[in-house]
């Protein structure tokens, strides 16, 4: 019997929005009901960029996962992976390693029903529904230990979710759990929104409002505040930046690079 | 221009194209990866411009793969129509006669193939993403009922033993009795309790006991097939057998539960054994509460636990009516007391030597409001159950000793009071105290009070009592045993108590009605005969009672006997009539 997570909503309201449908539609995807557009076109009002930033971090996840795959990674383990959209990480990864094998987890039931449909049959991917801010009930699920071996290096994806999680929530706690689980070799991907360098304070109020009607409100942070989540981690060339200057594709591809409002980075765990 | 030259030149129109689309929407894939399959589409578009006949499916199978390969905006498509239409024939060299109605046609083609398949993909996510809805919303719902029944469950259920609790129970009688299905007219309840279950709380302590329990429940979950076993708490269980047709349709169940729990169980290393006794009620739903029908099977459960337990009882509404009325009664005495209505009766105790009167035994009497004049055989038991004998008892000795208190003044050979006192009387402290304060109020002579005890009395080997009445011996009251030879007959007590009389039970009087020559008639009078003359030999004094015809008197002073009671000699009276006769 599956035992139902004790924080999950007793109902499923589809009529708030949801920050994993508000991301699908920044990207494109048809994937959302009409609140999340409605909300996502809120946010599109306040800050015209969003949909690039989205589409800015996506890139960046994508690189992310070909970095690890070249970097012998197999093991993926993606905590708030929201609507499985364009370009997942198992699409990515089983492109060019087919052994790799990516567990998701999100903590948003539709999310989590919707990526059980897309990887119904797939034997190298799962999703579980769990919260990033439960990491020690993550790394315990039955699923999760079915799927990935912990005696082999696993990459965990922390994207475009941190700034769902306030600083009372101690996001450095839940890191330093995964840490502790985590073999040597293994890599911590983190991205999320920040509002270094933004111009007016007005932006920053209004996206937080937009997301005060989700579930999730946002807690934007600094290169600094992201930077220090890495502890215990190596950080990976160049560091903590703009999401569009980690690691480009083309060096005019991170232009305007502090537009995407998206700061990221990958740390390795040492042995 | 060659075919071989196409690909450079389409390479500088995807270049192109790529840049106008790049940010139109979230692409997964490089630049670079971009550009090459933009370059396959260019060659592709090429060749329809030139193809003769033109041929729309090339534009509509370029429209569909763009929105396949995820450039699948409005902007990209925008972009995509403008970039083509300015650039392609130029950076591709084409210059057919009628290429511009061609572009036209490629444009109108790439347009439609791209408006399709974004519809379709809107249409395919929307449905696919209310699918998700809907499954996350059934999902939830389930695990909601899960937990619902879980709770359901929990409160349901006894924790120990997972068999029903009394909420689960109660509303099961109360759906069978207030909403019984087609058929089931008739009901029947099980009530069961273990015997002596304490003992093994006590004596093995409660985590065994615990244990027991979950095996007796197991044992009784197994053997009463589909009816319901609830746990009521403790060592109570309740069997529900609905749809009955007569009370032995349940006294099989409770057959079959006796069984099963009289089976040993090795508990914790302990091989224990266990008997209940049960109470049974059956009888129709209609005119039946879920109240009186727990009511009738508790007291039956203890009917069965007072006949010695390991038993099943059935309810009997006739015993159970006594039992209401004793109960009843009982509950009554205090208020009765109060009212006053207690009287006295006496009745002569004559010599058999001269026809004197020797004696009056007081006799109680209830005038009780709505059942008339009761007689002491319908309440003195209950009294002596519920101890309220002591304060009646107490009432009935004061008032006798007063009463006689009188007859001296009427006569100087007035006789004793005979006044019967309970087993607690006699074991209450405070008899003596009692006894003197009433000889000296009345003035009484003690001489002239005798106290009528019983030998169960006596079986007791308690001091105190003893003590009690030897010092009333000391003081000149006269102490009678009555009834003599209907109890044990322990005569060792005779050899340490101050008896004075004995008393003959009525039922070997009652032998001497038949004729003389009748076998049983000359055994009663030859134990009467050995009574007698074992009195007189302990220097006590004989009393027959019951004595209700002339031929039974004159029997009784044949073998010597002193004095008789009975009918035959005056019948129980009120105080004037005794006085009267005295006189």
């Amino acid at each position: 019997m599956v035992q139902r997570p004790d924080w999950a909503p007793e109902t499923i309201d589809i009529e708030r929005p949801s920050v994993a449908r508000m991301y699908d539609y920044y990207l494109g995807g048809s994937h959302n009901f009409a609140v999340d557009r409605a909300a996502a076109q809120a946010m599109i009002a306040a800050v015209p960029e969003a949909p690039l930033m989205a589409q800015a971090n996506r890139a960046f996840l994508r690189r992310a996962v070909q970095f690890l795959l070249d970097a012998g990674v197999r093991q993926f383990l993606d905590i708030g992976s929201g609507i499985p959209t364009v370009g997942n990480v198992h699409e990515i990864a089983t492109r060019s390693a087919p052994d790799a094998r990516v567990v998701y987890v999100d903590t948003d039931p539709v999310a989590v029903a919707h990526s059980r449909e897309i990887l119904r049959g797939n034997p190298s991917a799962t999703v579980i529904q769990e919260d990033l801010r439960r990491p020690a009930e993550i790394l315990a699920h039955p699923e999760l230990r079915r799927l990935l071996d912990f005696s082999e290096p696993i990459a965990v994806m922390i994207v475009a979710v941190l700034h769902f999680v306030p600083d009372s929530d101690d996001p450095a706690g839940i890191i330093a759990t995964l840490r502790r689980t985590l073999p040597p070799g293994s890599y911590l991907v983190l991205s999320q929104a920040s509002a270094d360098g933004r111009a007016t304070d007005e932006e920053k109020r209004e996206a937080e409002r937009v997301y005060r009607n989700t579930d999730n409100p946002l807690t934007v942070r600094s290169r600094t505040a992201l930077t220090a989540l890495f502890d215990g981690f190596d950080l990976v060339d160049p560091g903590v930046v703009w999401v569009p200057e980690w690691r480009p594709d083309s060096p005019d591809a991170a232009e305007h690079a502090a537009q995407s409002a998206f700061i990221g980075g990958v740390g390795r765990l040492g042995e | 221009m060659s075919e071989g030259e196409v690909p450079d030149r389409a390479g500088d129109f995807a270049r192109a194209w790529a840049k106008a689309v790049s940010g139109t929407s979230y692409l997964p894939m490089t630049q670079a990866q971009l550009e090459a399959f933009l370059q396959r589409l260019t060659v592709r578009l090429a060749g329809a411009l030139r193809a003769e006949p033109f041929d729309l499916r090339v534009g509509y199978q370029v429209g569909a793969d763009l929105v396949a390969a995820h450039i699948a905006s409005a902007e990209g498509l925008g972009r995509t129509v403008e970039v083509i239409h300015l650039r392609l024939l130029r950076d591709l060299g084409l210059v057919e006669s009628d290429v511009q109605d061609r572009m036209a046609r490629l444009l109108a083609s790439v347009a439609t193939g791209y408006a399709r398949a974004l519809r379709d993909r809107t249409l395919d996510e929307q449905e696919s993403i209310r699918r998700a809805g809907m499954l996350a919303r059934a999902e939830a719902e389930r695990a909601l009922r899960e937990s619902e029944a879980r709770f359901r469950h929990q409160a349901t259920h006894d924790p120990l033993t997972d068999l029903p609790n009394r909420t689960l129970f109660t509303e099961r009688l109360t759906g069978a009795i207030r909403d019984p299905q087609e058929g089931r007219d008739r009901v029947g309840l099980c009530f069961m309790d273990l015997d002596r279950f304490k003992v093994v709380n006590d004596t093995l302590g409660h985590q065994i006991g615990d244990r027991l329990l979950v095996s007796v429940a197991d044992r009784l979950r197994r053997s009463v097939g589909e009816h319901l076993v609830a746990r009521l708490g403790g060592d109570e269980f309740v069997i529900l057998v609905e749809g009955t047709e007569c009370t032995d349709d349940v006294v099989k169940v409770a057959d079959a539960a006796l069984a099963a729990v009289g089976e040993s169980a090795l508990v914790d290393g302990h091989e224990l054994t266990v008997s209940a006794s049960i109470g049974i009620v059956e009888r129709p739903v209609a005119g039946t509460t879920p109240g009186d029908l727990m009511r009738a099977a508790d007291i039956t459960l203890h009917w069965a636990k007072g006949a010695g337990g390991a038993q099943w009882a059935l309810f009997d509404p006739d015993r159970n009516e006594r039992e209401m009325t004793r109960y009843a009664l009982s509950a009554a005495i205090p208020a009765a007391l109060e009212r006053g209505e207690f009287y006295l009766d006496y009745q002569p105790l004559t010599s058999l030597v001269h026809g004197g009167v020797l004696g009056v035994e007081a006799l109680v009497r209830w005038r009780h409001p709505q059942l008339g004049v009761l007689r002491p055989d319908s309440f003195i038991g209950l009294a002596e159950e519920t101890g309220l004998i002591v304060e009646l008892g107490g009432w009935v000795l004061a008032e006798a000793c007063r009463e006689a208190g009188r007859w001296s003044e009427v006569t100087p050979s007035a006789p004793f009071i005979s006044v019967n006192l309970a087993v607690r009387q006699v074991h209450a402290a405070g008899l003596v105290d009692e006894v003197s304060a009433l000889l000296e109020r009345t003035g009484l002579p003690p001489q002239r009070l005798q106290l009528e005890i019983t030998e169960s009395t006596m079986m007791s080997t308690a001091e105190e009592p003893v003590r009690a009445l030897r010092v009333l011996s000391d003081l000149g009251v006269r102490i009678a045993i009555d009834d003599f030879g209907t109890g044990y007959s322990n005569l060792a007590y005779l050899r340490d108590l101050p008896v004075d009389e004995l008393k003959l039970a009525g039922s070997f009087v009652t032998g001497l009605r038949a004729p003389a020559d009748d076998p049983a008639s000359r055994t009663d009078e030859r134990i009467l005969a050995s009574l007698v003359s074992l009195a007189h030999a302990l220097d006590l004094t004989v009393t027959a009672e019951g004595v209700e015809t002339p031929a039974q008197a004159e029997r009784l002073r044949a073998i010597g006997c002193d004095a008789a009671q009975g009918w035959h000699f005056g019948r129980p009276a009120p105080a004037e009539r005794i006085l009267e006769r005295l006189r």
